[in-house]
């Protein structure tokens, strides 16, 4: 006799049990320690972070560990644990302009105030795998010291009004778009708050098809700088500003240019991208698509699919887009019992239909 | 229960926020309010809507049922209510009748609900229009004027390709003669269980930001044409284990020669016709 | 001196929702808050439970006799946002209906979202079953009969008129004693 498929909980149990065998890997190796991680996959810890929406190394190291190095779970058990802290209060906005500066370069310009600074990359490593270890062996001494901050390379373009201005007094407090739905048409703030939480693979895929002739885009890295910034608190109850640690940053400003339309001027304008850590893949196609989305603003004609905000913003979170696919796992039998039922009456009236036509044709040539 | 989290795992200000939406949503049956979705500790498609709805409602003495394709057991069910019973320690049924809360994928239970019972949908997709028209502003809009031309159209065209309406589950129904709205993937032989219903219907989508109600006694309709009438599927078998020939039956292949069976897809129902047979 | 709020926040305010919840869902039927909270006057202490469930620093509130006592006690424990403009509050509290503002002051939604519309919290002066109008609607079976009693003279002919437009609208929950009814806006008065 047939019996029902039971024993859903102990399955579940043992499922744990073996992910967490798996995950241990062979006991005679040791455990990865969270400071190994923290220190030696630090970029991966900085993506985690950027797309968990939390700044913390450490429990972006565990949720690496956790997830086996699965980034997109990783960023999952960030997310699921960011949602249950409470809110003790909101910093001032992040003074970029007074990053201190450890990478900056920019596209645009020979030379800058300031210089090109390279500072810790991997555009110019030759892609050799290195099989002996390659750990310096002293920490390295500054040549010459960097200055404590650097001028924003589009400032110098701002003195001459070729480039737009941004003007941060008519900008209104943002949504928090973790608290609140997304809603459309999103503002720039709201666009660029999910762009920073977005899914980096989606995010570089969108950006490289506005540069291949999905949208109008000719952009240029103005700049990007890479550092520590200040995190500044005001409680009302205080009155003053207190300074409450630092992070670290990746911010990109693209160049566009623009012939002028919708009453404004031409001009170069600008696209913004902003990450948590190190994250200058992301910061660039991030700053690509935030200017690609700005397309009725500037009344450019939109045809691409990066030029369509409710495409892109609904599609770019991982966490959203790993669940929805992979929940076709899940048993669907009720419905597909449904749709078998209907295709069995579909495919019989088919068949009859055939039938009679076939009837028909042959008193026909009789 | 673990006492790291708040009771039902959410905050009370995501509590107080789903609430009120709750009872907004409950004010305009049918209509789609946004709320500010958590990012829970299940994955977004596996019931997050339900669960945040569900934890909105929870309290000490509530009893929780969770059925996913009618059954109590498959893994899914298990691990939803394996997390209400460790962060609300509530107590947890797999009878229908004992339950306060029913949080539910895919299925209505075969048991007559009650006034007391509150019946939770997890919904994937709760726009009826979305693969009609896949821009959310465009559709808030279509709601707004109840312009549900382009519904008709489809479900029109069906008859004319297939001389039916070609939608066997998630089958759109307007509720309260206002809001088109989706029943979430139900197959449509659980729509009339949706009509003037004794028990408070609420669905949630937590990764479309979106929940929405259809109170008891309410008017629904499964869309329908004069000549062409909503129908709900039909089995030429009987459940095989109950021998029930009123609910709706699964197809379970029995062996590799591709034998069928037919068994109620509702297991509780199942079980207890069984019982009540052998006493 | 403060008054406290909920003795047990997390599980009162569950209860009282439940119940709110409830109200809703079955228009008309009269039912009891389950857990009371202190109020300074004029607010009853259902109506405050009803704040304190409902309310936080995401909402907002518009009283109809405000004074220090009552913005002290709900700013301490809802944190709630007292506003000026009925038309800025998420929820409003009714305190003399009989010199309250016509309901099109309060917002009504807009077509593509309904749902931004205020909840009002009405104090009245009780309810009598077997008498007054008679009502239909979601969440009604047949017919209920209800006398909701100390309403203003317009309010039926305002509400009348705020039926035509629906799906907007205003939702009420009318509250005496310990008792409340909801009137959410779907709920059709029947003519006599």
């Amino acid at each position: 006799m047939y019996v029902a498929v039971k024993g859903g909980e102990q399955a579940i149990t043992r499922s744990l049990q073996l992910l967490a065998e798996a995950r241990r890997g062979d006991l005679t190796v040791p455990e990865l320690s969270l400071d190994q991680i923290r220190e030696q996959l630090r970029l991966g810890v900085a993506r985690v972070m950027q797309e968990g929406s939390l700044y913390d190394e450490e429990l972006a190291a565990l949720a690496m560990r956790q997830a086996a190095g699965d980034m997109l779970e990783a960023i999952f058990l960030l997310r699921a644990y960011r949602t249950t802290l409470p809110r003790f209060g909101y910093t001032q906005p992040l003074d970029t302009n007074a990053m201190r500066v450890r990478r900056r370069v920019s596209g645009t310009f020979k030379d800058v105030p300031g210089g090109q600074v390279l500072g810790p990359t991997y555009d110019y490593t030759q892609r050799l795998l290195e099989f002996e270890s390659t750990a310096p062996t002293s920490p390295l001494q500054a040549e010459a010291p960097l200055p404590d901050t650097m001028p924003r390379v589009l400032d110098l373009l701002d003195a001459e009004a070729l480039i737009e201005r941004i003007d941060a007094g008519v900008d209104p407090e943002p949504i928090d778009l973790t608290r609140e739905p997304l809603m459309f048409p999103a503002d720039r703030a709201t666009r660029l708050q999910n762009l920073a939480r977005g899914d980096e693979g989606f995010l570089l895929g969108m950006a490289y098809s506005t540069q291949r002739g999905y949208a109008e885009s000719h952009p240029f890295a103005g700049e990007i700088r890479m550092g520590e910034v200040d995190v500044v608190i005001c409680p009302e109850e205080l009155g003053f500003a207190i300074e409450i640690g630092s992070i670290t940053l990746t911010e990109c400003q693209m160049i566009n240019q623009f012939h002028g339309g919708n009453g404004l001027p031409p001009q170069f304008t600008r696209g913004y991208g902003l990450c948590m850590g190190e994250g200058e893949r992301k910061a660039m196609s991030m700053a690509l698509v935030d200017r690609t989305l700005r397309c009725d603003e500037l009344g450019e004609p939109a045809y691409a699919p990066a030029q369509n905000q409710e495409f892109v913003l609904s599609h770019s979170d991982s966490v959203e887009a790993s669940g929805f696919v992979q929940h076709l796992k899940l048993p669907h039998y009720v419905d597909f019992q449904a749709e078998l039922s209907l295709l069995r009456t579909l495919s019989k009236q088919h068949a009859q239909h055939l039938n009679a036509e076939e009837t028909a044709a042959q008193e026909t040539s009789s | 229960m673990t006492s790291n989290y708040n009771f039902a795992f959410l905050d009370e200000n995501t509590k107080r926020m789903l609430r009120r939406a709750l009872l907004k949503a409950v004010a305009i049956p049918g209509y789609q309010v946004p709320f500010g979705s958590r990012e829970m500790p299940l994955p977004y498609g596996w019931g997050t809507g339900g669960i945040q709805l569900t934890a909105a409602l929870l309290g000490p003495d509530d009893v929780l049922k969770v059925i996913d394709q009618g059954a109590d057991d498959t893994t899914n069910a298990v691990n939803i209510r394996r997390f209400f019973a460790r962060v609300a320690g509530v107590t947890t049924t797999e009878r229908t009748t004992e339950a306060s809360v029913i949080q539910t994928r895919h299925r209505i239970p075969e048991t007559p609900l009650r006034e007391d019972q509150i019946l939770v949908f997890q919904v994937p997709e709760p726009e009826p229009l979305r693969t009609l028209e896949p821009r959310e502003a465009e559709t808030r809009t279509l709601h707004a004027l109840a312009d549900y031309g382009l519904m008709h159209v489809k479900l029109y065209e069906d008859i004319a390709q297939y001389g039916h309406i070609a939608t066997s589950y998630d089958y759109p129904v307007l509720v309260d003669g206002r809001f088109l709205t989706s029943p979430s993937p139900i197959p449509k032989f659980d729509n009339p269980k949706l009509d003037h219903s004794p028990a408070l219907m609420l669905f949630g989508a937590g990764r479309e930001k979106r929940l929405y109600a259809i109170p008891p006694y309410t008017k629904v309709e499964s869309l329908a044409f004069d000549d062409h009438p909503f129908e709900i599927q039909r089995w030429e078998h009987q459940c095989e284990l109950c021998g029930s020939d009123e609910s709706y039956l699964d197809e379970v292949v029995v062996d590799d020669r591709g034998s069928r069976m037919f068994v109620c897809s509702d297991t509780d129902y199942c079980r207890q016709r069984r019982a009540e047979q052998a006493a | 001196m403060m008054l406290a709020a909920f003795a047990h926040p997390v599980f009162d305010s569950q209860r009282n929702f439940r119940e709110l919840l409830q109200a809703m869902a079955r228009p008309i039927a009269p039912r009891a808050m389950p857990v009371l909270a202190p109020a300074p006057a004029p607010i009853l202490p259902a109506s405050m439970a009803a704040l304190l469930t409902l309310c936080d620093a995401d909402t907002t509130l518009w009283l109809q006799q405000p004074n220090d006592a009552v913005a002290m006690h709900l700013r301490f424990h809802a944190g709630v946002r007292l506003v000026q403009d009925p038309a800025d509050a998420d929820f409003a509290l009714i305190t003399e209906p009989a010199s309250m503002p016509p309901l099109t002051m309060f917002a009504h939604g807009d077509l593509r979202y309904p749902d931004r519309s205020a909840t009002l919290i009405m104090q009245v002066d009780g309810f009598r079953g077997n008498a007054g109008k008679r009502f239909a609607g979601p969440g009604i079976r047949d017919v209920e009969q209800l006398l909701i009693e100390g309403l203003p003279g317009e309010f039926w002919q305002q509400r009348a008129a705020m039926s035509a437009q629906l799906p907007l609208g205003v939702d009420l929950i009318f509250i005496s004693g310990q008792r409340m009814v909801a009137l959410p806006r779907t709920t059709r008065v029947l003519e006599d």
